[in-house]
This record gives C-alpha cells, structure tokens and sequence, in this order.
C-alpha cells in the first residue's frame, strides 16, 4: 500500500475493498433489468408488476430539487442495479456454508455474525452489496413467531404479509428515489412481531456497498402487531471510491394498536476524502405510521458519513394517542453536506412527537435540518416539542435551520427552539487545563452536546456512535 | 361557613380523597397537616372549583352547596385561595390585574368599582401593614419574583380582596424567618369572628405564629385524627408515620 | 376564477416623460410578471399564502389604470402633535411640517431611480413595471424630527377592484432621526390591492422608527415589501400593530451593512374572522457586531390565518452578531391557523443565534389562577391576551402614541 492510501485509511477504517467474484445484472436501468432482478429472485408475478408500475411511473417524476445541497446529474444508465457475492447465489444454509472472506469481511467491520460468540445478543442481518448474506438468531426468534429474514424471502414465505403492507407508508406514486427503489429493490429485512410479543433482543442489519459503480437499494419492511415491541438497528459502511455512489433505500414502519418499534441509525458510508471527491450520496426514505392507537414510533439517527446525506425519517401520527419521535446527530466535515429531519404530521387525537436534532458542521461543509410539524384540524390536544441545536466549527462551514410549522387547531400545543453556537472557550481551556489535547476535548464536548440523543442509543451502539462523534471532527481544529 | 360531607375526588381514575368530612364555623381557622401525596393540594383545588376532578359527596358553603359553582364564582362568593405556587403571567400588569379582580367581586356583591386612586391608596395601605415594597407590583404578575414575594404577594390579594373564607395551600413552604412572620401577621391580622381560614401545611413551623383553633392530620384522602394546636406540636416530634 | 386583469404593455406607453431606459426597466418587469402571474404557494415565499388563489376568489375584475386623489378634507389625529404626510390613493397630496426646519426635509414624488434587480417576487416586478406615484422623504444630516411624522394612508370611497402600485423612499442621512406612523384610512367599502414598494436608506448613525396601524377594518388587500439597507451604527425598528385588515403581508429585507448596526422587527396583531396576515422577514447580517431582535406575537380567532416567515441569514464575516426571533400565536378557535418558518442561515462560528416558536391555546393554569381571583372566563381570557400581546406594547417609549396604540388594541380585544 502507498502512504498516501495508508494515510487514508486511517481517516475511514472501512474503506477497505473485498475481492470476491459477484454476478451482476448488465448496466443500466430499463424493463429488463427488472425482469433480471425479479428472476433472479423467484419473485412472484404480482412483485413483478408492482416493480414495474413503480418504473413506469418513474419516466413520469423528476429528481427533486429543492434541498440545499446540490450534486452533479446522476446517470441512472450507468449504474449496476444489481451485484450479488457469486458465492451466495444458492443461498447458504447455514453461517458455515458462507464465503469466509465475507465472514471476514464482517469480522473487520467489527459485526457478530457468528452465533457462537453471542455477543451481544443481537442478531443480525447482514447486507452486501444487494444481498442479503445471513441473519444469525433465527431459530431463537421463529419459537417467539418473529418473523426476521431478507425481504426476498419474506416475498415467497410471506407474500401475505408483504402484499398487505409493502408500499402502504411509502406509496409507489411518492418522489423520484422512493420510487426507484420500488422498481429496483434488491434485498433488505423483513420484521415481523407478531400480537402481544416483545422482540427479546436487539434486531439488526449491517449494509454494506462493496462493488463499484453500484446503486444499493435496499427495503426494510418493519410491522410491530398490536401491543408488540421491537428495537431495530441499523449500520452502515462502503469501500472508499474516488466515484460517488447511490444509495436510495425506502424504510417502511408498521405501528398498531398499543405497539413501539424503536429504529436506531448509525450511518458511517464513506464520506469522501478532503477535496470532496467521492462518498456515498445518500437518499434514502424512511417512513412510519403509527396506525393503531397508542402506537409509538421513535427514530434514533447518528450520521457521520456519505458525501451527501438527504433524508427525514418521519412519522405519520394515525391513531389516537400514538407518539412520534425523531433523535438525531449529524456531523459534517470536510466538503460534506447533510440536509435532514423529520415530518411529523399529526392526524388522530392527543398525539405527540418530539423532535431533538444536534446538527454539527465543520471544515467547508454544510448542515441543514429541515423539518415539518403538521397538527390537523381534526388533531385535537395534540403537542410537539422541537429543538434543533447547531454547533458550528470554523467560518468555512453552514449552518441552516428550516422548519415549516403548521398549527390548525386551538387545544393544540407546538413549542420549536433552536439556537446556533459554537465551542465554548472557556470549556476547551478546561479540558486542556486538566490535560487533554484539542482533539480529545471537542471531542468530549461535541458528546456532551450530543448526550440527549446518544442516550436514546441501545447500548450495543452508543460506544460505537460516541466513538464516531470523536473520529468525524478529527482535524477540525486547528 | 364551610361543611364538607364524605368528600371523594379522582383525578385520571386515581382516587385521592377518599370520604373527607370537615366543618368550619365563622370565625375558626383549621389546620391541615399530613404528608405528601395525602390530598392537601387537591383539597385546595376542589374547594376553589378547579376543573379536572371527579367529585362526589357534599360541599356546603355559607348553607349552599357548591356544585357547578364556577371558579370565578366561588372567588365572588369569597373564597380565597393562596397558590402553593403562583403563576407567573407575563405582559399582566400586578396592579392593573389586582384592580380588576377586586372590582369584579365588588361588582357581583353588588358594591361601586373604586375608581384607580382609591383603588393605588388601598393597595398601599395593605402594602404597607404587610411590609411590601410596592414598587413590585407596578411589575408583570409574579414574572420574576422571588419566591418570598410572590408569596407575599398572595396574602396582599388576600388583604385586598378581602375573603370570607381564605384558603392557604403551603404558603410557608420555602420561606425565610421573616418572609413567614410578614405572612402571619397578614392571616392574623385579618381574623375576626366573620372570616374562616383553613391553613394547609407540611410543617409544624407556621403554626408557631398562627393559632389554629382545630389541626386536623390528612391521610390517603382521609382525616385521620383531628385535635386543638397542641396536635401539630405533637405531629412535629414523632412525625406522620406513628399515626398511621 | 379571475378572468379580466386587464394588464397591457400600452399602460407604459402612457407613462408621461419616460426615459428609454426606464421604460425597458418597466417592459422587462411587466414581462416577468406575466410570465409567472400572482405567486401561489408553490413558490417558497408563498408556501402559506396563496395569493393567486385569494384573488381568484375575491376579485371577478382588476385594474391597473391610475386612479385620482380628490379629496376634501381629512380628520388629523387630535391624540398627540404630529407633523404629516397625506397620501390619497397612494400619491402625495399634502405635506405638513410645521414642527420641524423645513430646510433640512425634502418630500418629493415617487423616486424614479430603476435601479433595481429583477425579482423573484412577482408582485414587486408589478410595481417596478407600472408604480408612478408614491413619495420620496429625505431627511438631512444631523437633524433629528422633534415630533412624530404621520403619513396618512388614505383610501378613496370610489377605489374598487383596483391594484394600486406605489412606490415609496426614505432616506436619513448621518446623525439624523425620524419617527413615522403609518396610519391606513380606508374610505372604501369594496375590494382593492394595494402593491407597495418602501426603499429605506439609513447613513451612519442614523435612526428610524416605524409604525404601522390603520384606523378601522378593511376590505382592502394589501402587500407591502420593504428593504432596508443600513451603514455604521445606524438603527431602525419596525413596529406592526396593523390589526383588522382583511389580508396584509409585509415582507421586510434587512439588511446591516456595516458593523453595529441594529433592527428590530416587532409585532402585535388580533386578527379576526378570515382575516389573513403575513409578516415575512429576511436580515442579513452582512458586517461583524451587528443586532437584530423580532418578536411577533398574533391572537387569532375565529377563522383566521397567521403566518410567520422569519429568516436570519450570517455571512462568514459577520461574527459576534447577535441575532433572536421569536413568533408565538395564541390560537383562540379550532377554525383559526398558525403556520410558521423560522428559518437560520449561518456560516460564522462566533455568533449568538437563536429563535423560538410557539403556538398554541390560552394557558389554562393562568387560567385558573385568575378566575380564582373572582374574574370570569371571558375577563380572564381578555387579560391574559392583552398580556400576551403588551410585551410587544413596551417597546414604545412615548407615553401619548403608548396610549394610543394600546386603546386600539383594547378596542380590538374588547370586542372579541
């Protein structure tokens, strides 16, 4: 390796590339490619002609425009929609029948894929490129009536399930990438909780983007049966490519009556290097109805990667009573740009939502948290409480705060705070004083500003985001 | 003046007094004691008519019975409540405020509204008797006050508004020597053979200052044992939980 | 649906001693204008107001010709001593500034500087294209006004189905200071659009003050876009009280400059059945140790629509700005609405940033506290909205024009 490439890949530990043999499907994006993907999937006829209602639709919708960060024109013909490690292609049986090189893969990227070892108890589903490769805990979960596998199989096993939920949050007929997904959806996880059954351990799924010139498009399909719970996690890493790459997946949560699905993030694509030349952009839709009373949905996102991020994790408030919930950090370095938030529309009675949102810029890049609050007529006694915090490092980098808030009737509360500051002198002084260097101290205090939301973490996780909220603004003061 | 029959009141289907009886006469002033969480605050708030609870048995006052009496009425009939935490109303001038609830209740008994000056001359009369800076309620209602003054300022209300039947919610919660003394004094000097008080409190230490001709121990929603002044003397040394 | 906005490019022909640039400037903006129509709520700054859609249901016709100002006399305000401007129908008609040295003031016609970009909003291409009668003030170095000036804005009976484009310009000069009250009278008892342009220039300084109020309800559409540009020191506030006009939007620019410059954009409104208001603002702290303060405070009613669009934008430059924003409505009825954007922009580290948002019913601890006191529901409710909206009410030192402002309110409030 050069020692430029070492430099490297110290600033993003998982930029290393796996060289394993995969099956794609030719270039671009058209019918057939389609058609490929739905074989090679064994999918049913009526997932087939929902992919292609969602591509005809498509020649119809345009790229939105309207976000802050703007990125040159993407040639959707030149993209792989499809890429598969050769050796999955007849499914393994088991963790033993898995290529080792993926199993080595994981192990570096520090995921529990091995049953034996137990880690944490957290069983995992684990994505590569477009597949999924292996879930761990099955058995476990099946004697509980959970239901967690790739989507792909979920289509044969499920298609009941499937059928009834799929595209019910994010309809075919929503904006241009949500809808590319629907065409183009390559694998993702299928949840399952079945009445009255809390989920016994952390769920989770790790994606990873190994091929180049690859758009992933994973679908995650959450439904949480009434009076269920379960908490989902979420993690993500790619090779380091001086191209950019497209990452658009669509993830569906179900809340009914009286249950929570909790939905933590942490986002760690590859960001690009200092010049801004390549990451991940990321354009994913996230979306949840708490459909049933009582219901409870609540996102948790840590994002420190991808070049471009562009995604508001939203709840839709159904049922009466239900609650919404929306913690996020997100850390922009270098020529990174980052433009989420949440919607929290509020349509049943007595329903909440919470918004915390620590937004952090540093370097020349930019940081945007747009957000909507809608309270219905019909929304009666329903309250929100918004604050959006901005820490600013440097004269070179953005800040912007843009929520659109919208109050239809008088027994409803909305409260929104936001301020902007930067790194407090005074507290730097302190930790030098009591001998840490800079770096060790932004760190420490970019944790402390984060606490509310790292606090909303599974533990498996928190080590893990707090240690990122560290590594993201190294060299960010000079 | 004040008759209350097996009192119950819930509030979010939890039961908090649970069959309170009390009499009160002109003239008299009752303690109430107990622990936290044994009703003391819902009973001031049920007294004063606030909405929220649901209520069964008898309250009478001055022979009537106050059901579906609203709170500004109960206010006009002379039922005075001091908060145990008064609200802070921002942009409401104090005086202007004070003026505007004595001649509503003027209004309702029937009396002439004061016009300003006579109204700024009894203010700082009262003001005075009770050691208050009058400069503060030329201020926004209770913005900014420290706790003291906004305590004081209640039983000002009180000397102002002139009640019937003046119930005190742990006014001497949180107060300094002094700050007590000036509210003692208020409530003793406003006692006659007309005027009731019914003075609620978590210590002995109010009492010192203020006589009460019956103590009574609330808990779990229920009087438990009732008895003269030497009661809360009594309660101080060997505490709640012996009477239980 | 509106079918006959009878706007033609002729209109500028008739324009009397028109330069050739001019008339480009006003060809090009007419052009721009009837390229995109009334803004509708697709457009960003039009998300909660959608014009187009207000006045295809108002209006059946509109008209742009000029109007006359013949008037025969108009009752002045007895409540304090004021110097004036009377404006009928937009154009100067009268001046009167017995209290001041009249050597140090200028009042003129429109300015008919076209020194302006296009814009995006089309409502300000309209005016460029086709305003021709508004007045220009400027106000001499080191003269600071002794009394207060009025400009009344005053709207004829025989204005209907007309929109009116004036254009407006103030200009103080270093060390210089002046307080205006813009007092609409509306005479008219049909609908009409007035579409104004305010260009306000302060020099080093400098300061301003600014009200607006209006004598009565109105039928009468009003918008109003207004850009402030401000040097060293210099120090304006604007002051919104314009209550009881059936839709108003004003949309104030800021921008400081130069270093210590200071705005404050501060508002008290109770707005009532299907009353619409917009206040949308944009300051742009351009220049380091810069300060701006907005407080916008709206009761609405039955049926009515408040809408905040506040933006703070901080160039790298500008550090150790202090910039706040507040907006808080009191939602009085399920039919009323409060739709808001506080909006920040910000790429210097060393600033103090911040805004606030709230909506939402009248506190019903505070409530019960004062109906304790022996005040009814409906007594209680008045207090604490007039509390609500005196924090805004503060702000004005003058006791006489404090006084006057506050009855109006009263007024309002008690008739609720």
């Amino acid at each position: 390796m050069k020692y430029q490439e070492l430099e490297k890949s110290k600033e993003y530990k998982y930029g290393f590339v796996t060289d394993i043999e995969s099956i794609k499907a030719p270039k671009g994006l058209n019918e057939n490619v389609i058609k490929f993907i739905s074989k090679i999937k064994k999918e049913p006829k009526w997932m087939l002609d929902w992919r292609l209602k969602a591509f005809n639709r498509l020649k119809n919708v345009k790229e939105p425009n309207w976000q802050k960060p703007k990125y040159p024109k993407i040639n959707y013909q030149d993209l792989y929609y499809y890429s598969a490690p050769k050796s999955a292609q007849d499914k393994p049986k088991s963790l033993d029948e898995v290529d080792p090189k993926l199993i080595e893969t994981y192990k570096k990227l520090g995921i529990p894929l091995n049953e034996q070892e137990k880690l944490a108890g957290v069983a995992v589903d684990a994505v590569f490129d477009s597949v999924s490769v292996a879930t761990t805990f099955k058995d476990k979960l099946t004697e509980k009536g959970i239901i967690f596998c790739p989507i792909s199989e979920a289509i044969q096993k499920h298609p009941d399930l499937v059928k009834k939920y799929l595209g019910s949050v994010i309809p075919i007929t929503d904006h241009y990438f949500a809808t590319l997904n629907s065409a183009v959806f390559t694998d993702g996880s299928f949840v399952y909780i079945p009445e009255g059954v809390r989920c016994p351990m952390e769920l989770s799924t790790y994606f990873r983007i190994n091929s180049s010139e690859t758009g992933q498009f994973e679908r995650t399909l959450i439904i949480a049966d009434k009076g269920s719970y379960v908490s989902y996690l979420e993690g993500c890493t790619a090779p380091m490519r001086d191209e950019n790459q497209l990452h658009a997946a669509n993830v569906e949560l179900i809340a009914l009556d009286d249950a929570e699905i909790k939905y933590s993030t942490v986002q760690n694509w590859y960001p690009g290097d200092e010049e801004g030349k390549g990451g991940i952009y990321n354009f994913v839709t996230k979306r949840g109805a708490c459909r049933g009373k009582n219901s409870k949905i609540s996102w948790t996102q840590v994002e420190t990667g991808s070049a471009i991020t562009w995604k508001y994790p939203s709840c839709i408030l159904q049922g009466d009573n239900s609650v919404g919930e929306f913690y996020s950090i997100a850390i922009t370095n270098n020529h990174q740009k980052a433009d989420t938030g949440t919607k929290m529309i509020h349509l049943g009675k007595n329903t909440k939502s919470k918004i915390i949102s620590k937004g952090i810029s540093a370097g020349n890049a930019d940081n945007t948290y747009r957000g909507l609050v809608d309270i219905s007529k019909r929304a009666l006694n329903s309250r929100n409480f918004t604050q959006c915090d901005s820490l600013l490092m440097g004269n070179k980098c953005g800040a912007h705060t843009v929520p659109y808030i919208k109050n239809k009737n008088a027994s409803s509360i909305v409260e929104h705070e936001a301020t902007t500051s930067k790194i407090n002198e005074d507290q730097l002084y302190y930790c030098n004083q009591r001998g840490l260097n800079q770096e060790e101290a932004v760190g420490l205090i970019v944790n402390g500003f984060c606490k509310e939301v790292l606090q909303q973490l599974p533990m498996e996780f928190a080590v893990e985001a707090q240690k990122l909220v560290g590594i993201s603004l190294e060299g960010s003061v000079g | 003046m004040l008759e209350i029959k097996n009192l119950q009141a819930s509030i979010n289907n939890k039961t908090i007094l649970k069959g309170l009886n009390l009499t009160i006469k002109p003239g008299e002033l009752h303690a109430i004691m107990g622990p936290n969480g044994s009703g003391k605050s819902t009973l001031a708030n049920v007294l004063s008519g606030k909405s929220g609870y649901e209520i069964s048995g008898d309250v009478n006052y001055e022979g009537k019975s106050l059901k579906k009496v609203s709170v500004e009425e109960r206010a006009q009939r002379g039922i005075f409540l001091a908060f145990q935490y008064p609200l802070e109303i921002p942009g409401v001038n104090t005086n202007n405020f004070l003026k505007t609830s004595l001649n509503s209740i003027r209004k309702s008994k029937g009396k002439k509204e004061l016009d300003t000056l006579t109204f700024l001359k009894l203010v700082k009369e009262k003001a005075s008797e009770l050691g208050i800076n009058e400069k503060i309620l030329s201020r926004q209602l209770n913005v900014g006050f420290s706790g003291g003054e906004k305590k004081k300022n209640e039983i000002l209300q009180m000397k102002i508004l002139d009640p019937n039947l003046s119930i005190l919610d742990e006014t001497d919660s949180g107060l300094d020597i002094d700050a007590l003394k000036t509210i003692a004094s208020g409530v003793n000097s406003s006692r006659d053979s007309k005027k009731s008080f019914l003075v609620i409190t978590h210590y002995q230490r109010l009492l010192e200052y203020i006589k009460p001709d019956f103590v009574h121990v609330l808990s779990n929603g229920k009087i438990i044992k009732t008895g003269c002044g030497e009661l809360a003397e009594e309660l101080e040394k060997t505490g709640y939980q012996k009477l239980n | 649906m509106m079918q006959n906005l009878e706007i033609n490019f002729k209109q500028i022909d008739k324009i009397k001693k028109i330069t050739k640039e001019e008339k480009n400037f006003r060809i090009k903006n007419l052009e721009s204008f009837k390229a995109s129509g009334f803004p509708n709520k697709r457009q960003e700054d039009w998300k909660f107001t959608d014009f187009k859609s207000i006045v295809d249901s108002n209006f059946k016709e509109l008209d742009a010709q000029r109007v006359s100002s013949n008037i025969n006399k108009i009752d002045l305000l007895k409540n304090f001593e004021h110097n004036y401007v009377l404006l009928v129908n937009g154009n100067l008609h009268s001046s009167n500034f017995d209290y001041e040295e009249k050597s140090k003031i200028r009042i003129n016609n429109y300015d008919k500087s076209i020194d302006y970009e296009i814009s995006k909003n089309p409502l300000i291409c309209l005016n460029h294209a086709l305003a021709e009668n508004g007045y220009s003030l400027e106000i001499d170095k080191n003269y600071k006004f002794k009394k207060v000036l009025v400009i009344y804005n005053l709207f004829t009976k025989d204005i209907k189905n007309k929109i009116l484009n004036n254009k407006n310009k103030i200009k103080i000069n270093e060390n210089s200071e002046l307080h205006v009250i813009e007092y609409t009278i509306n005479e008219s008892k049909s609908k009409f659009i007035n579409n104004v342009y305010e260009n306000i220039i302060l020099e080093k300084n400098s300061k301003f003050k600014n009200l607006f109020m209006q004598n009565n309800k109105s039928d009468g559409f009003f918008h109003k876009f207004i850009k402030n540009k401000l040097s060293l020191n210099a120090d304006i506030s604007n002051l919104i009280f314009s209550s009881g006009l059936k839709f108003n939007k004003i949309d104030i620019e800021c921008d400081l400059v130069e270093e210590n410059s200071k705005c404050n954009i501060l508002s008290a409104l109770f707005l009532k059945k299907n009353e619409h208001q917009e206040i949308k603002t944009l300051v742009n702290h351009l220049a380091p140790n810069c300060k701006s303060n907005q407080k916008i405070k709206k009761v609405l009613s039955s049926g009515s629509k408040g809408v905040y669009q506040g933006k703070i934008y901080v160039k790298d430059i500008a550090q150790k700005t202090d910039a706040y924003q507040l907006s808080k409505a009191l939602l009085l009825d399920d039919n009323a609405e409060f739709n808001s954007k506080p909006e920040l922009e910000i790429y210097a580290d060393d600033v103090k940033c911040s805004h606030g948002s709230s909506s939402g019913n009248i506190d019903q601890d505070s409530l019960y506290y004062l109906m304790t006191r022996g005040l009814s529901r409906k007594d209680s409710s008045k207090l604490l909205i007039k509390g609500f909206l005196n924090e805004v009410i503060e702000f004005i030192k003058n006791p006489s024009i404090k006084k006057f402002i506050e009855t109006n309110l009263e007024y309002q409030i008690n008739e609720y």
